[in-house]
Protein backbone atom coordinates (compact mmCIF):
# COMPACT_ATOMS: atom_id res chain seq x y z
CA UNK A 1 0.00 0.00 0.00
CA UNK A 2 1.15 3.55 -0.76
CA UNK A 3 1.80 6.57 1.47
CA UNK A 4 -1.00 8.21 0.07
CA UNK A 5 -3.63 5.15 0.13
CA UNK A 6 -2.47 4.88 4.03
CA UNK A 7 -3.55 8.26 4.68
CA UNK A 8 -6.40 8.23 2.55
CA UNK A 9 -7.56 5.18 5.02
CA UNK A 10 -6.21 7.37 7.62
CA UNK A 11 -8.08 10.03 6.81
CA UNK A 12 -11.49 8.09 7.24
CA UNK A 13 -10.31 6.83 10.18
CA UNK A 14 -9.87 9.73 12.08
CA UNK A 15 -12.88 11.80 10.52
CA UNK A 16 -15.32 11.11 13.28
CA UNK A 17 -12.95 12.41 16.18
CA UNK A 18 -11.77 15.55 14.89
CA UNK A 19 -13.07 18.59 16.34
CA UNK A 20 -11.02 21.52 14.23
CA UNK A 21 -12.25 21.25 10.74
CA UNK A 22 -9.82 23.62 8.94
CA UNK A 23 -7.24 21.60 10.41
CA UNK A 24 -8.76 18.26 9.01
CA UNK A 25 -9.44 20.12 5.63
CA UNK A 26 -5.20 20.70 5.59
CA UNK A 27 -4.43 17.32 6.84
CA UNK A 28 -1.20 15.83 5.23
CA UNK A 29 1.80 13.72 6.77
CA UNK A 30 2.42 16.65 9.11
CA UNK A 31 -0.79 16.91 10.94
CA UNK A 32 -0.84 16.28 14.45
CA UNK A 33 -3.98 14.43 15.97
CA UNK A 34 -4.07 16.67 18.97
CA UNK A 35 -2.41 20.01 17.98
CA UNK A 36 -4.07 20.11 14.64
CA UNK A 37 -7.29 18.22 14.75
CA UNK A 38 -8.10 18.66 18.56
CA UNK A 39 -8.82 15.02 19.04
CA UNK A 40 -9.63 13.94 22.31
CA UNK A 41 -6.67 12.05 23.53
CA UNK A 42 -9.57 9.41 25.12
CA UNK A 43 -10.28 9.47 21.49
CA UNK A 44 -6.73 8.35 19.98
CA UNK A 45 -7.16 4.49 21.93
CA UNK A 46 -10.13 4.81 19.17
CA UNK A 47 -7.73 5.41 16.75
CA UNK A 48 -5.39 2.82 17.82
CA UNK A 49 -8.23 0.16 17.77
CA UNK A 50 -9.90 1.08 14.29
CA UNK A 51 -6.19 1.11 12.56
CA UNK A 52 -5.75 -2.01 13.91
CA UNK A 53 -8.84 -3.28 12.03
CA UNK A 54 -8.63 -1.49 9.19
CA UNK A 55 -4.98 -2.83 8.49
CA UNK A 56 -5.19 -6.15 9.88
CA UNK A 57 -2.07 -5.58 12.28
CA UNK A 58 -1.50 -5.24 15.59
CA UNK A 59 0.04 -2.24 17.47
CA UNK A 60 2.04 -2.77 20.56
CA UNK A 61 2.08 -0.52 23.34
CA UNK A 62 5.73 1.06 22.44
CA UNK A 63 3.87 1.88 19.17
CA UNK A 64 0.89 3.51 20.93
CA UNK A 65 3.22 5.62 22.25
CA UNK A 66 4.36 7.32 19.07
CA UNK A 67 1.15 7.44 17.52
CA UNK A 68 0.34 11.45 18.07
CA UNK A 69 0.79 12.24 14.17
CA UNK A 70 -0.10 10.89 10.62
CA UNK A 71 3.22 10.38 10.34
CA UNK A 72 4.22 8.34 13.21
CA UNK A 73 0.81 6.33 12.20
CA UNK A 74 2.25 5.95 8.32
CA UNK A 75 5.50 4.59 9.42
CA UNK A 76 3.85 2.45 12.13
CA UNK A 77 1.61 0.85 9.34
CA UNK A 78 4.19 0.39 6.70
CA UNK A 79 6.42 -1.00 9.20
CA UNK A 80 4.27 -3.75 10.40
CA UNK A 81 2.78 -4.35 6.80
CA UNK A 82 5.86 -5.44 5.50
CA UNK A 83 7.24 -7.39 8.44
CA UNK B 1 4.48 20.96 38.98
CA UNK B 2 0.75 20.72 38.74
CA UNK B 3 -1.58 19.41 35.87
CA UNK B 4 -5.47 19.16 35.46
CA UNK B 5 -8.01 17.38 33.15
CA UNK B 6 -11.80 17.80 32.90
CA UNK B 7 -13.82 15.69 31.33
CA UNK B 8 -17.43 15.96 30.35
CA UNK B 9 -19.56 13.13 31.28
CA UNK B 10 -22.32 13.85 29.06
CA UNK B 11 -19.58 14.20 26.14
CA UNK B 12 -17.25 10.81 27.42
CA UNK B 13 -20.97 9.17 27.09
CA UNK B 14 -21.53 9.67 23.44
CA UNK B 15 -18.05 10.60 21.99
CA UNK B 16 -16.22 7.56 23.72
CA UNK B 17 -17.38 3.47 24.05
CA UNK B 18 -15.67 2.17 27.32
CA UNK B 19 -17.08 -1.03 26.59
CA UNK B 20 -15.78 -1.28 22.93
CA UNK B 21 -13.57 -4.43 22.74
CA UNK B 22 -10.08 -3.09 23.84
CA UNK B 23 -11.14 0.57 24.96
CA UNK B 24 -9.91 -0.45 28.07
CA UNK B 25 -7.33 -3.23 28.11
CA UNK B 26 -5.33 -0.66 25.88
CA UNK B 27 -5.54 2.08 28.39
CA UNK B 28 -5.91 0.75 31.89
CA UNK B 29 -3.69 -1.93 33.96
CA UNK B 30 -5.03 -5.18 34.89
CA UNK B 31 -5.58 -3.98 38.55
CA UNK B 32 -7.78 -0.57 37.42
CA UNK B 33 -9.54 -2.73 35.17
CA UNK B 34 -10.48 -5.06 38.14
CA UNK B 35 -11.31 -1.89 39.91
CA UNK B 36 -13.51 -0.32 37.10
CA UNK B 37 -15.96 -4.15 36.46
CA UNK B 38 -16.12 -4.17 40.25
CA UNK B 39 -17.07 -0.67 40.69
CA UNK B 40 -21.09 -0.24 41.19
CA UNK B 41 -20.93 2.76 38.17
CA UNK B 42 -17.75 1.47 35.73
CA UNK B 43 -18.87 4.43 33.58
CA UNK B 44 -17.79 7.17 36.26
CA UNK B 45 -15.02 4.87 37.08
CA UNK B 46 -13.11 4.72 33.76
CA UNK B 47 -13.60 8.83 33.53
CA UNK B 48 -12.32 8.87 37.03
CA UNK B 49 -8.67 6.69 36.19
CA UNK B 50 -8.55 8.89 33.26
CA UNK B 51 -9.00 12.48 34.50
CA UNK B 52 -6.30 11.13 37.16
CA UNK B 53 -4.27 9.65 34.36
CA UNK B 54 -4.63 12.78 31.95
CA UNK B 55 -3.84 15.38 34.86
CA UNK B 56 -0.27 13.12 35.74
CA UNK B 57 0.77 13.29 32.34
CA UNK B 58 0.32 17.23 32.03
CA UNK B 59 2.45 17.52 35.37
CA UNK B 60 5.34 15.19 34.03
CA UNK B 61 5.20 16.62 30.71
CA UNK B 62 5.62 19.86 31.77
CA UNK B 63 9.07 19.35 33.43
CA UNK B 64 10.16 16.34 30.79
CA UNK B 65 8.99 18.63 27.46
CA UNK B 66 8.17 14.54 25.53
CA UNK B 67 4.60 13.75 24.25
CA UNK B 68 3.42 10.44 24.10
CA UNK B 69 0.67 8.59 24.60
CA UNK B 70 0.74 5.20 27.03
CA UNK B 71 -2.00 5.60 29.28
CA UNK B 72 -1.34 2.66 30.71
CA UNK B 73 1.91 3.34 32.14
CA UNK B 74 -0.05 6.09 34.09
CA UNK B 75 -1.43 3.35 37.17
CA UNK B 76 -4.00 4.85 39.47
CA UNK B 77 -4.32 4.23 43.21
CA UNK B 78 -7.42 5.40 44.90
CA UNK B 79 -6.45 5.96 48.61
CA UNK B 80 -10.22 7.69 49.40
CA UNK B 81 -13.55 7.91 47.06
CA UNK B 82 -11.99 11.38 45.73
CA UNK B 83 -8.23 11.24 46.58
CA UNK B 84 -5.22 8.98 45.64
CA UNK B 85 -2.02 9.03 43.57
CA UNK B 86 -0.30 7.97 39.91
CA UNK B 87 2.70 6.56 39.40
CA UNK B 88 4.40 6.83 36.38
CA UNK B 89 8.41 5.47 35.65
CA UNK B 90 10.18 7.08 38.95
CA UNK B 91 7.15 9.52 39.29
CA UNK B 92 4.03 9.85 41.71
CA UNK B 93 1.53 12.37 41.60
CA UNK B 94 -0.66 12.85 43.85
CA UNK B 95 -4.38 13.58 42.70
CA UNK B 96 -7.57 14.84 43.87
CA UNK B 97 -10.85 14.78 41.98
CA UNK B 98 -14.02 16.66 42.44
CA UNK B 99 -16.78 14.70 40.62
CA UNK B 100 -20.44 15.32 40.22
CA UNK B 101 -23.07 14.04 37.53
CA UNK B 102 -21.82 16.54 35.06
CA UNK B 103 -17.76 16.34 35.37
CA UNK B 104 -14.73 14.57 36.75
CA UNK B 105 -11.72 17.35 37.35
CA UNK B 106 -8.41 15.51 38.82
CA UNK B 107 -5.68 17.77 39.70
CA UNK B 108 -2.69 16.32 40.04
CA UNK B 109 0.91 17.53 42.01
CA UNK B 110 3.85 15.91 42.65
CA UNK B 111 4.52 17.72 45.83
CA UNK B 112 1.85 16.53 48.08
CA UNK B 113 1.92 19.25 50.70
CA UNK B 114 1.79 22.36 48.23
CA UNK B 115 -1.31 24.24 49.01
CA UNK B 116 -0.39 27.03 47.57
CA UNK B 117 -2.06 26.77 43.82
CA UNK B 118 -4.98 27.98 42.39
CA UNK B 119 -8.10 26.45 40.30
CA UNK B 120 -11.07 26.98 38.91
CA UNK B 121 -13.84 25.06 36.51
CA UNK B 122 -15.49 27.08 34.61
CA UNK B 123 -17.17 27.03 30.91
CA UNK B 124 -15.35 25.69 28.10
CA UNK B 125 -15.68 29.53 26.71
CA UNK B 126 -14.88 31.81 30.03
CA UNK B 127 -11.75 30.11 30.57
CA UNK B 128 -9.35 31.60 28.95
CA UNK B 129 -10.68 35.03 30.07
CA UNK B 130 -10.78 33.57 33.88
CA UNK B 131 -7.41 32.38 34.03
CA UNK B 132 -5.79 35.75 33.08
CA UNK B 133 -8.52 37.15 35.26
CA UNK B 134 -7.04 34.77 38.18
CA UNK B 135 -3.74 35.66 37.58
CA UNK B 136 -3.95 39.15 37.42
CA UNK B 137 -5.92 38.93 41.35
CA UNK B 138 -2.97 37.09 42.24
CA UNK B 139 0.29 39.38 40.76
CA UNK B 140 -1.41 42.69 40.16
CA UNK B 141 -0.76 42.66 36.47
CA UNK B 142 -3.54 43.81 34.48
CA UNK B 143 -5.17 40.86 32.76
CA UNK B 144 -5.24 42.85 29.38
CA UNK B 145 -0.58 42.92 29.74
CA UNK B 146 -0.82 39.34 30.35
CA UNK B 147 0.00 37.27 27.32
CA UNK B 148 -0.01 34.09 26.77
CA UNK B 149 2.42 31.44 24.86
CA UNK B 150 2.79 27.74 24.86
CA UNK B 151 5.68 25.46 25.82
CA UNK B 152 7.20 23.23 23.02
CA UNK B 153 4.87 20.53 24.33
CA UNK B 154 2.09 22.95 24.16
CA UNK B 155 1.56 23.61 28.09
CA UNK B 156 0.38 27.61 28.15
CA UNK B 157 2.82 29.88 29.82
CA UNK B 158 1.75 33.02 30.87
CA UNK B 159 3.85 36.56 30.86
CA UNK B 160 4.08 40.04 31.48
CA UNK B 161 6.23 41.68 28.92
CA UNK B 162 9.62 38.88 29.40
CA UNK B 163 8.58 38.02 32.92
CA UNK B 164 7.11 34.35 33.31
CA UNK B 165 4.18 34.89 35.99
CA UNK B 166 3.69 31.19 36.62
CA UNK B 167 5.73 28.31 37.67
CA UNK B 168 3.59 25.85 36.38
CA UNK B 169 -0.31 25.92 34.50
CA UNK B 170 -2.49 23.33 32.79
CA UNK B 171 -5.47 24.36 31.26
CA UNK B 172 -7.86 21.75 30.01
CA UNK B 173 -11.12 21.82 27.88
CA UNK B 174 -13.85 19.00 27.44
CA UNK B 175 -17.28 19.75 26.00
CA UNK B 176 -18.93 22.42 28.01
CA UNK B 177 -16.31 22.60 30.51
CA UNK B 178 -12.99 24.30 31.16
CA UNK B 179 -10.87 24.03 34.07
CA UNK B 180 -7.12 25.34 34.84
CA UNK B 181 -4.59 24.74 37.77
CA UNK B 182 -1.43 26.85 38.12
CA UNK B 183 1.24 28.07 40.56
CA UNK B 184 2.84 31.48 40.39
CA UNK B 185 6.89 31.66 39.82
CA UNK B 186 8.68 32.75 43.54
CA UNK B 187 8.83 36.36 43.71
CA UNK B 188 12.41 37.44 43.61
Amino acid sequence: MTKKEIISKLTTIVKPYIQNEEGFKNISENTDFINDLEINSANLVDIVLDVEDEFNIEIDNDSMEKMLSVKAVVGIIQEKQSA
Amino acid sequence: MIGNDIVDLQLAETESNWQRTGFLERQFTKKEREVILKSHDSFLQVWLFWSMKEAAYKCYTQQHEKRFFAPQKFECSLTSKDEGFVVFKKSKFYTTTFFNTLYVHTIAQENQEEKNFFSAIDSSATIESNIKRKLQEETGVFSTEITKKKSSIGAPLYYYKEKLLIKSCSISHHGNYGAFAFTLANES
